[in-house]
């Protein structure tokens, strides 16, 4: 009986101890990540990206008000000169020790053709902002992206897209642009007018030039239907090329250790407006979050809390101009990887990386993205030449994500898939020209605008220069 | 005389309570502009677009209830949080030529502090 009340004793101890070791080791790795001095020792202040995975401390920061101020500062500031949207990128695109650009007084529309459809607007502008502005002349952009804080050049630049079978990614819009070189000129850039520039700096990592003012091919606005709605996993996975067909924008995410995902779809409606309601996207995720943090190590009971947590949570439904739905709020930080596949590889690869997840990676608990995209002719687009389907995979910002590179990016990669510009992976300038037909042909354009190197940083030197 | 003193606490606790912060709606957080040409450009470039938003999780500008709390941690605090970043708030606020001091003033702008 003695030996019986101290076996229990000693097991409840070692329960508990061990309830109170995880509770811990969440705590631990729950805490606010050390953070950068705001000035360094040469009394330079700190720039960093929105995901905080680069950082520099720029000598010099301006912001020119005009292409040719553009031109005169490629021709005599030091370099490395890197241009700056609103540091959505994921990748080291933007940090230089030397002069950093912001294209903020270079934005709002400039002036529109009601005609044909377009728009001449600044590349520092918003897309938040060019939404209401478009909206005011009676146009919108085709599509958007999931988030809209970016710069039009930022995103255009890193081949930002959104998602519906038929929709190019951003920079499918551009018909022209002025671009500010490093020898001081100031290009117009189209189809027929410097046509090769306009190929290999459409989607250019701000490595040839500085972009100050594009036309764009925008389209009468139009009101849309947005639903949101919770479906079994395997019913959007099965259903996806269906899907497709079905819904002018449509994209899912698989919500990890759960067998459902969200499907949400875009599509033009006459009915009666019904402003969007307040975002439950950030709930929802840290709901995730939490029942990862209770359950990290019992992923039957994850499963089994996260279906009951999910099943009968009524669709969500939305009736309004397509800017202001297609984009959302992102308070939540996160780390990203996405590629782009050949389409017919999409699904493929979906079920391996979240078999993969699901098996080795018990702290991922942000959903991953299911989007597709139209093809399109810019030498450096992810999407140049064929249609594709995109993965992306997400890691709070609090929590590890070297595993992109060991787990999720070999997959994509055997899948032939093309890493965004703008979102982290690993490849280096083989991998790059290996994976786009006209490389060499783009980095001809680029030598030859940029003939000092002057918009190279080391990551950009990684990517464009052979080691 | 007792009931004097009592009547002019209690006209103090009334005063004090129709004085409380109430929250702002987002008309109004987005209505509120800083003065000087210069910080207004960048707010409206960089702040604006989440601190009149409440679903960005930013505090909106000018909303006492939301911003006292964190103005009382003091604006060295509050400068390393935007410049540095903290939770949701991205490092630098999306204002890439934004100095120390401009920092610094956003933040009481937003905070609707005088100087």
């Amino acid at each position: 009986m003695g030996t019986t009340r101290r076996a229990l004793l000693i097991g409840g101890g070692v329960v508990a101890a061990g309830a109170a070791g995880l509770a811990g080791r969440r705590v631990w790795l729950d805490r606010e990540p050390p953070a950068l001095p705001v000035i360094d020792r040469s009394g330079h202040l700190l720039w960093q990206n929105w995901a905080a995975t680069e950082h520099a401390y720029p000598a010099t920061r301006v912001s020119p008000a005009s292409p040719d101020e553009a031109a005169h500062l490629l021709r005599t500031a030091k370099g490395p000169v890197r241009m700056v949207g609103a540091g959505h990128s994921f990748t080291a695109l933007v940090p230089t020790d030397a002069t950093l650009v912001s294209l903020d007084n270079l934005s709002g529309v400039l002036g529109h053709d009601a005609a044909t459809g377009r728009a001449s607007v600044g590349a520092g502008t918003r897309l938040y902002d060019l939404g209401p502005q478009l909206a005011a002349i009676g146009q919108e952009m085709p599509n958007l992206p999931d988030i809209n804080k970016q710069t039009l050049a930022g995103a255009t630049q890193t081949g930002t897209h959104g998602t519906g079978r038929g929709f190019t990614a951003l920079h499918g819009g551009i018909v022209e642009f002025d671009l500010a070189t490093p020898r001081g000129e100031v290009l117009t850039c189209n189809a027929t007018s410097n046509p090769e520039v306009f190929n290999a700096a459409r989607v250019g990592l701000g490595a040839f030039g500085i972009m100050t003012r594009f036309t764009m091919q925008n389209r009468p606005l139009t009101r849309v239907k947005k639903v949101t709605s919770l479906r079994p996993r395997e019913e959007l996975i099965e259903g996806w090329d269906d899907l497709q067909r079905r819904h002018r924008n449509v994209e899912f995410y698989v919500i990890p250790f759960s067998h459902w995902g969200q499907l949400i779809t875009h599509d033009e409606t006459t009915e009666p407006v019904r402003p969007r309601g307040p975002d439950t996207d950030t709930k929802g995720a840290m709901d995730l979050k939490q029942a990862r943090d209770l359950f990290e190590f019992a992923t039957p009971l994850r499963f089994w809390t996260a279906d009951h947590l999910i099943a009968g949570m009524p669709d969500q439904v939305a009736i309004d101009q397509g800017w202001k739905l297609l984009s959302n709020e992102r308070p939540l930080r996160f780390r990203e990887i996405e590629y782009h596949l050949p389409r017919e590889n999409q699904i493929a690869a979906l079920r391996e990386v979240v078999d993969a997840i699901e098996r080795h990676r018990p702290d991922v608990f942000i959903p991953i993205e299911v989007r597709s995209i139209a093809p399109d002719d810019a030498w450096l687009s992810s999407f140049q030449g064929r249609e594709s389907g995109s993965i992306a995979v997400h890691a709070h910002y609090k929590d590890d994500y070297q595993f992109f590179y060991t787990l999720i990016e070999p997959i994509l990669r055997r899948h032939g898939g093309r890493p965004h510009w703008g979102k982290l992976n690993s490849l280096k300038y083989d991998d790059f020209a290996a994976l786009y037909p006209r490389w060499k042909e783009a980095l001809a354009v680029r030598d030859h605008l940029d003939p000092e190197g002057k918009l190279l940083n080391p990551y950009l030197t990684r990517v464009l220069r052979r080691g | 005389m007792r009931i004097e003193r009592y009547g002019a606490l209690l006209a103090t606790v009334l005063l004090a309570s129709c004085q409380a912060a109430q929250p702002l709606t987002e008309a109004q957080a987005a209505a509120r502009r800083p003065a000087g040409a210069h910080l207004a450009a960048l707010y409206d470039a960089s702040c604006r677009s989440c601190h009149t938003r409440r679903d960005s999780g930013a505090p909106l500008s000018g909303d006492h209830t939301q911003w006292d709390a964190r103005w009382a941690k003091g604006p060295d605090t509050l400068l390393q949080h935007a410049v540095a970043g903290y939770n949701a708030m991205p490092a630098g606020g999306q204002c890439a030529t934004c100095t120390a001091a401009d920092y610094t003033a956003l933040i009481r702008f937003m905070a609707d502090q005088r100087q």
